[in-house]
């Protein structure tokens, strides 16, 4: 089965959207054979990924809008979060398990991203930053 | 994200329900933990049982309270902390910064 769509959303820079992400993720995934665990790290990453675009993609700003995708091979789960603004290299993002970080109340969302799924890819589009997820349905 | 209050032995037992994903979560928790600060509570337990999963925002309103109670004088103690709150924690190397207790009764016991 090739990588096929399965679902798609778009809205608007402001993190209260987040449940209405989180409930239609939910009921997209419903069919999927993944368990509560991995469903849980889905959701986890997708809001980490969704926050991420409206705040540091998008500044916030309520004329640009947050698009996921989501997609669907035989093996895995694709989801594709894309904003409309400048991107940015992961590789330069403070590490937040630094002891002079570890208080900070944000920095996290990165590292819980890497942890929880278990393929990232960022790309720097014409009309902003693409982030995909993947996660790999296990055998059995 | 649903927050309760009430007061056990003294001590403030903030129940924290549902995903913690930001948004308005992390605003109206910080609301909770300042008027209760203000209300004169300087010994607080948050009780995470109820929690499905919590994100970095999550992580990052716990850090804040904890900051907000400890420079108000006050101290912080955390319950049922569920297994996926644990394993965030490990990952972002936050067990250490927080006491961790199985249960409100344990954390209660703790403040006696
Ligand atoms: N979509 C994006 N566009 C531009 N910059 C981004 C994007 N996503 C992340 N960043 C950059 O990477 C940094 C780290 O992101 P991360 O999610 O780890 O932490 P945070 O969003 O600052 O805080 P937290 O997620 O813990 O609330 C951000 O501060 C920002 O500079
Ligand atoms: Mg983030």
């Amino acid at each position: 089965m090739p990588l096929r769509k399965i679902g798609e959303l778009t809205v608007p820079s402001d993190p209260a959207y987040l449940e209405k992400v989180d409930q239609y993720s939910d009921r997209l995934f419903k069919k999927l054979p993944l368990g509560k665990n991995d469903l849980d790290d889905i959701a986890i990453a997708i809001s980490e990924a969704v926050n991420n675009a409206m705040v540091h993609g998008n500044g916030l700003d309520a004329d640009r809008n947050v698009h996921i995708s989501y997609y669907l091979s035989a093996r895995y789960l694709r989801i594709a979060v894309r904003d409309e603004g400048e991107g940015f290299i992961p590789d330069n993002v403070p590490d937040p398990t630094e002891s002079e970080n570890l208080l900070k109340v944000s920095g996290r969302g990165l590292l819980i991203i890497r942890h929880l799924m278990d393929r990232i890819e960022c790309t720097i589009l014409k009309n902003g930053m693409k982030m995909t997820l993947d996660k790999f349905f296990t055998e059995g | 994200m649903k927050l309760k209050s009430r007061v056990t032995d003294g001590v403030l037992v903030l129940e924290v329900k549902g995903k913690v994903m930001g948004g308005p979560d992390a605003a109206a928790f910080q609301d909770v933990v300042k008027s209760e600060i203000g209300n004169g509570h300087k010994q607080f337990v948050f009780d995470l049982g109820g929690v499905d999963w919590m994100n970095s925002s999550g992580l990052g309103i716990l850090i804040g309270g904890l900051t907000t109670i400890k420079n108000a004088g006050g101290q912080l103690k955390l319950a049922n902390v569920t297994e996926k709150i644990q394993s965030l924690f490990m990952i972002t190397k936050l067990v250490t910064i927080f006491d961790s207790h199985k249960t409100v009764e344990d954390a209660l016991k703790a403040y006696q």
